[in-house]
């Protein structure tokens, strides 16, 4: 025990039981990590330690539900995905793309790279909230999930499409349609869901120790019908109370990791500045990304020319409209004033966009809770709100679309205007 | 037909929409289909060779034992009320020791507290409960299936429940199936299920291991979430910021590199931009000036959202540059690195309190309906940088193909909802 305390206040590196133990603490964290002794032999960038750290990073960086799939690809894919995971995380030191795919060295460099991820962001809670065992009812109510879907279907599924295919427009159409009817089911199960739901909560009334809650959810109530899933689920519970132990002890310990680490980035040899990086990055299949880029980087130029088409004719008026005025005195002020208040408005514009964001808005995914008596008030997000947040992003997207579908028409009005000899008779407006 | 590169590029954009909403399908059959079997009729767990066989062909088999005569019914009503009794005086010691959860919930589960049950429901609740404590076996076969060995309240009451339903049918096999429990449980009749409905409230308690280790969980994320923000003024977040710092330095590099998340968020946030300049300028060009104060304004105004234009441009331009470098990798979408609701410092319970099924549903009904209208504006977009250049392209007759302007116009405009009608102007004579 003496030991261990004096280990806390000597000098780092200088073989302290404090340090192991941190590390340890981290290993148990994140679930069977490397033991603290393949650390020290990263340290001094020995290649025993390569492969430890080498999955431990893969298994850190892959979304839980890939993992298991690109976890069979063997070494090399994962060194691969490992380094584009990084380079997509903005991590900063080069070194790290030049490794070798076989994955034999670099225990140094990948010891940076974890201790780097730690040090940015709440590494460890996030690893632990993406596998949280929920005992709730969730349902989410932002967007965020919506881009996570539209993010999972992006990828191998392209690669499918043969290269030189013409589809016609009627098959462009037809799928059209059969979105339109997925949506439709896809709202009608979720109505028969939330009713269901609701009947759980109901029936389960009073059940609940936790008198806060009031009520069982539907997975509770599922582990009180099949006992089996209630051992996988119990265990599942303690496995990550483990965790979240050592993640708290962990945070008691860290300072003498920081400092360790301190000295593992001074044993690296300098790099050479200004040394061109030399990424290794897959070949890109779907531009999901460009594809967003493009389309913004399309819209904002024409909105630029519509602009300008707008402003010169008004910019030639003003010109020949202020050319017997300029001497005015009392003019000019005004002339000021119009422009501040301009400016203005436009900083407050800007404003809008520039905000990070409503910071008001909750996120990820909340527990169902059925409360009529409003009890529970000041305890968490009240439905009426989130529905009202709700509306005004309805309305909001609505306006767009409406825009977006005005747009299309008159473009469309215009081109085919061109064509003599047929009268076009637009739908019947709504 | 559409060229080769656009088919390609729509196939890939509209079957990844197709994809992602048949992936919120999945995920919603699959709690649909835990969801109706809770509120159906429980199967006793523990006992499935009993359940194929013996269905509803044992509801006959009860009747068939013949009836019992009245002299045995009478009987059976005498017991019911002495059992009632002691049931009543049972419920009240059980209310005294109402803190003491173990051993409530299995007299609980005899007593239908609140529910107005008829007469017969409770009846069979002595037989029932008579009878689990003679047919052992079949409390056994249910008592070992829990986990820990604790009491597992519900399936020994369900037990009693089955049996009690079953003498609910008809009062006669009542007494037909406590001579069965009685016999080797070999011949035992499938029980009859538990209902949620009937049965939930109050008297359901989760087993105490998981109590305690749900209790457990929850002070730990607490103790995180407050460990996380004591720790922000000390001085491991300096360490670890210097250490950044360090690392930056010795990468050579002259600033940090964006993530790609941050630059996905940086192109969503100059696409909100762009909506708010547009929405802007048409109001200033729907706008009719009066006086010459007025017409300054909006030619200043106009000026000015040229200018912001330029610059939002111009930061497309750099955000262009710097990917450049590293194109976002496959099967790498940006987003799963880090979902919502971890950056989020209190990683305490986040509670979604709602007041009726009608609320739960309108909220669940609006999120779809959100989530559909953006997915809905994107497809938008794309279809128009798509199809718009097809139509304007000309032909081999110089025309743009009718049907394809007519099957554009419908989609891009009406969703696909509507058609326009074309007619061929005939010159009269």
């Amino acid at each position: 025990m003496g030991r261990r305390r004096r280990g806390v206040d000597r000098t780092p590196g200088a073989g302290s039981g404090a340090l192991p133990e941190a590390i340890a603490a981290l290993s148990r964290a994140l679930s069977a990590g490397p033991s603290p002794e393949t650390f020290r032999r990263a340290k001094f960038d020995r290649p025993e330690a390569a492969p430890a750290l080498w999955q431990l990073l893969f298994r850190v960086l892959s979304p839980t539900t890939q993992a298991g799939a690109k976890a069979s690809q063997g070494p090399e894919a994962q060194v691969r995905f490992v380094k584009a995971a990084l380079r997509c995380q903005g991590y900063p030191r080069p070194a790290l793309a030049q490794l070798p795919e076989d994955g034999s060295q670099g225990s140094r460099e990948l010891l940076l790279a974890l201790a780097w991820l730690l040090a940015r962001g709440p590494l460890l809670e996030q690893l632990l909230a993406r596998t949280r065992v929920r005992l709730g009812d969730e349902m989410t109510v932002c967007e965020c999930e919506d881009v996570a879907y539209d993010g999972a279907s992006v990828g191998l599924p392209a690669l499918c499409v043969e290269p030189n295919l013409h589809v016609d427009i009627r098959h462009v159409q037809w799928l059209m349609g059969k979105l339109r009817l997925r949506w439709r089911n896809l709202v009608s199960s979720q109505q028969e869901q939330c009713a269901l739901l609701s009947k759980v909560h109901l029936y389960t009334r009073g059940c609940h120790s936790e008198r806060s809650l009031g009520h069982l959810s539907a997975t509770e109530t599922e582990l009180l019908r099949d006992p089996d899933g209630s051992r996988q689920l119990l265990q599942a519970l303690e496995q990550e109370n483990a965790r979240l132990e050592a993640a708290v002890q962990w945070r008691r310990r860290e300072l003498i990791f920081w400092q360790w680490m301190d000295t593992v980035l001074d044993s690296c040899p300098t790099q050479a500045p200004g040394a061109a990086p030399q990424p290794m990055f897959l070949p890109r299949i779907t531009d999901r990304g460009p594809r967003q880029w493009g389309l913004v980087a399309g819209e904002l130029q024409a909105l630029q020319e519509q602009l300008q088409a707008a402003a010169r004719p008004r910019r030639a008026a003003w010109e020949a409209q202020v050319r017997g005025r300029s001497q005015d005195p009392a003019w000019s002020t005004t002339w000021r004033a119009v422009r501040q208040a301009v400016d203005l408005e436009l900083v407050a514009l800007q404003g809008a966009w520039d905000r990070s964001g409503t910071p008001a808005q909750p996120h990820g995914p909340h527990r169902l809770v059925r409360s009529e008596s409003g009890a529970l008030a000041g305890r968490g997000l009240w439905a009426a709100e989130a529905i009202r947040a709700l509306r005004s992003k309805e309305a909001c997207l609505e306006v767009a679309l409406r825009q977006l579908q005005g747009q299309c028409r008159q473009e469309l009005a215009r081109l085919v205007g061109t064509l003599s000899g047929f009268i076009w008779i637009p739908p019947p407006g709504r | 037909m559409l060229p080769a590169d656009c088919s390609r590029r729509l196939l890939a954009e509209l079957r990844g929409a197709l994809d992602a909403c048949a992936e919120r399908q999945r995920q919603l059959e699959r709690s649909l289909r835990v969801s109706r079997r809770l509120l159906r009729a429980w199967e006793p767990v523990g006992s499935p060779t009993a359940e194929p066989t013996l269905g509803p062909d044992t509801q006959k088999e009860e009747l068939s034992p013949g009836t019992p005569s009245p002299q045995d019914l009478k009987e059976l009503e005498l017991l019911t009320q002495a059992l009632e009794k002691a049931v009543r005086v049972r419920k009240g010691i059980s209310k005294a020791g109402a803190g003491n959860k173990a051993p409530l919930p299995k007299s609980g589960s005899i007593v239908t507290p609140a529910t107005t049950a008829p007469l017969q429901l409770r009846a069979p609740g002595r037989a029932g409960s008579h009878a689990s404590e003679t047919k052992a076996p079949r409390g056994i076969c249910q008592t070992k299936a829990p986990a820990k060995g604790h009491p597992q309240h519900k399936p020994l009451s369900s037990g009693d429940r089955t049996s009690q339903e079953r003498a609910s049918r008809t009062t006669g096999p009542g007494l037909g199936l406590r001579d069965q429990a009685t016999a080797p449980p070999a011949a035992q009749p499938a029980p009859e299920a538990f209902t949620l409905k009937e049965k939930g409230r109050n008297l359901l308690q989760l087993p105490a291991a998981f109590r305690k280790a749900a209790s457990q969980n929850s002070r730990l994320w607490a103790q995180m979430s407050s460990t996380e923000t004591s720790d922000s003024a000390g001085a491991t977040a300096t360490a670890k910021a210097q250490f950044l710092q360090k690392m930056q330095v010795a990468s050579g590099l002259c600033g940090p590199r964006l993530s790609a998340a941050e630059m996905e968020a940086e192109v969503r946030r100059l696409q909100k931009a762009c909506w708010l300049l547009r929405l802007r300028m048409q109001e200033e060009v729907a706008a009719a000036p009066t006086d010459w104060k007025q017409e300054l304004r909006c030619l200043l105004t106009l000026e000015g959202l040229q200018a912001m234009v330029g610059q939002c441009l111009h930061r497309l331009q750099e955000l262009q540059a710097e990917q450049q470098l590293g194109p976002w990798p496959v099967g790498l979408p940006p987003r799963s690195l880090s979902p919502c609701g971890e950056e989020d410092p209190s990683w305490g319970p986040r509670l979604l309190l709602y007041s009726s099924t009608q609320e739960l549903q309108t909220l669940a009904a609006l999120r779809l309906r959100v989530a559909m209208l953006s997915q809905q504006v994107h497809l938008e977009k794309v279809l128009m940088a798509e199809l718009l250049p097809l139509v304007s392209a000309r032909g081999p007759q110089g025309l743009p193909g009718l049907p394809l302007c007519r099957a554009v116009h419908s989609l891009l405009c009406d969703a696909g909802e509507r058609f326009p009608t074309i007619l061929r102007d005939e010159p009269t004579g």
